[in-house]
C-alpha cells in the first residue's frame, strides 16, 4: 500500500480560495475518509466490513444497467416522435407542393375565364347588335327614322279611263323599286312589310298583310333622306311610276320626311313553325 | 475483488431482471448512476491512499445518490432541471476525473 503520509491529513482548504475548479479537484475524495483514518489510527481497531462494500456495490452495479436500459428503451420512443415529425414535415411539403399546384391552375384558369368574360362580354354586344338589327330587318316591332312618304292614288277619272287605277302590281313595282333604292323599312297605309308580307289583290281591293287597303295609298320608307328620293327616281320602278303619272294621270306625291315612325308587322305573320337556325348558322 | 464481484452481479441481475423503474424516479436515475460514480471512484482512490473506510463509503455513496436526485428534482420543480442536471454532472465529472487522475498516478506511477 502505498500512500504519500500527506495524504493522511484532510486536504487544507486555503483560505478564500474562490477557485471552482481546483476545489472541485482538493476536494474530489470525501474528506471523512481522511478523518476516519486519522481516528482509526488513533484507535488502531482495524474494523473490516465487507459486506456493506459488497452491497453498495451490487446496488451501483444495478443502478447502472438500469439507467442503460432506460436510456436504451427511451431511444427508440425518441427516434420514433422524430421520424413521426419528419414524416409530418414531408406530408405538409408535399401538400404545400400540391396546393401551389393548385394555385398555379386556378389562376391559369381565372386569366382563362377573365378573357372568357370579356370576349363573351364583346360577343353579347354584336349578339345584341345582331338581335336589333334583326329585329329591324324583319320588322319585328316599330321603327323611326328619317325616309320618304309616297302617296298615289286612282286618277280622277279612274273608272272610266283604261289604267287609271292603281293595281296591286303597280305597288309591287313601288316597293320593289324602293327597296333597290335602299330603303331599310317600308309601310302601306301603316301596315309595314315583313319578310313573309305580300302585296296581292282580294276582290277589289289590295290586301298587305292581308289587310284591305283603300285608296289613296300612302307608302312610307326609312332610309337616308339624301339619297333615297333621287336613288328611287333612278330605277325602273320610278321609271314606269312616271309614266303611269304622265300617261294615265294617276297621282304619285313623294316628300322626304326627317321623322318617320313605322308600327311593326302584325305578330301572326311572324309565327316561326317549322324553320330552324341550319346547322352551320348555330 | 469482493466489490468487483458485487458490482458484476448487480449488472447481471439488472441485464436479467429488467426491473421496471417507478415512473417518477427514472428522471433521477441517471444523475443518482453519476453520483455513484462519483463516490465509487473516491472510495477507489481513498483506498489505493490507504484510508479506505466502508463505512464512508456507505455514507457518501448513499448521500451523494439522494443529494444529486434530490438537486435535480428541485431544479424540476423550479423549471430549471436541465441546468441543475448540468451542474451536477460537471462537478460530479470534474471529480471523477481528479480521482481517476489520482488513482492513474497511485497504479502507473505517471
Amino acid at each position: 500500500m502505498r500512500h504519500p503520509p500527506d495524504r493522511r491529513q484532510a486536504p487544507a482548504q486555503p483560505p478564500g480560495s474562490w477557485d471552482l475548479l481546483s476545489r472541485l479537484s482538493e476536494s474530489a475524495v470525501d474528506d471523512d475518509y481522511a478523518r476516519v483514518a486519522a481516528r482509526r489510527e488513533s484507535e488502531t481497531n482495524g474494523r473490516h466490513r465487507p459486506g456493506w462494500g459488497v452491497v453498495v456495490a451490487v446496488v451501483l452495479g444495478l443502478m447502472i444497467s438500469l439507467a442503460a436500459l432506460q436510456a436504451q428503451s427511451r431511444e427508440p420512443t425518441e427516434a420514433r416522435e422524430r421520424s413521426a415529425v419528419i414524416e409530418q414535415i414531408e406530408e405538409r411539403r408535399t401538400s404545400i407542393t400540391r396546393s401551389t399546384d393548385t394555385l398555379e391552375g386556378l389562376k391559369d384558369e381565372i386569366a382563362s375565364l377573365q378573357g372568357d368574360v370579356s370576349s363573351a362580354g364583346a360577343s353579347g354586344e354584336s349578339l345584341l347588335d345582331a338581335v336589333q338589327r334583326s329585329r329591324i330587318l324583319t320588322g319585328w316591332g316599330p321603327v323611326e327614322g328619317p325616309g320618304v312618304r309616297i302617296v298615289v292614288d286612282d286618277a280622277d277619272d279612274a273608272p272610266t279611263t283604261e289604267g287609271g287605277t292603281v293595281m296591286d302590281r303597280d305597288l309591287q313595282v313601288l316597293t320593289n323599286g324602293l327597296w333597290q333604292a335602299g330603303a331599310e323599312a317600308l309601310s302601306i297605309n301603316g301596315q309595314r312589310l315583313g319578310p313573309t308580307s305580300a302585296i296581292r289583290v282580294a276582290g277589289q281591293a289590295i290586301t298587305v298583310n292581308y289587310r284591305p287597303l283603300t285608296p289613296p295609298y300612302t307608302a312610307t320608307a326609312i332610309g337616308d333622306p339624301d339619297t333615297l328620293q333621287a336613288r328611287f327616281s333612278e330605277t325602273a320602278a320610278g321609271q314606269s311610276w312616271f309614266q303611269l303619272e304622265s300617261n294615265y294621270g294617276i297621282r304619285f306625291d313623294i316628300e322626304s320626311v326627317d321623322d318617320l315612325t313605322l308600327p311593326g308587322v302584325p305578330t301572326g305573320r311572324l309565327r316561326l313553325r317549322s324553320a330552324v337556325p341550319a346547322r352551320d348558322a348555330r | 475483488m469482493i466489490a468487483a464481484a458485487g458490482l458484476v452481479a448487480g449488472l447481471l441481475l439488472g441485464l436479467v431482471f429488467q426491473p421496471t423503474v417507478p415512473v417518477a424516479l427514472q428522471p433521477y436515475l441517471p444523475i443518482a448512476v453519476v453520483a455513484a460514480l462519483d463516490a465509487t471512484f473516491g472510495a477507489l482512490r481513498a483506498y489505493l491512499d490507504g484510508i479506505f473506510d466502508d463505512k464512508v463509503f456507505v455514507i457518501s455513496f448513499v448521500s451523494n445518490v439522494v443529494i444529486a436526485a434530490l438537486i435535480v428534482y428541485l431544479g424540476d420543480q423550479l423549471g430549471v432541471g436541465n441546468q441543475l442536471s448540468t451542474g451536477v454532472v460537471v462537478v460530479l465529472g470534474i471529480r471523477i476525473f481528479s480521482n481517476v487522475a489520482a488513482i492513474r498516478r497511485h497504479l502507473l506511477h505517471a
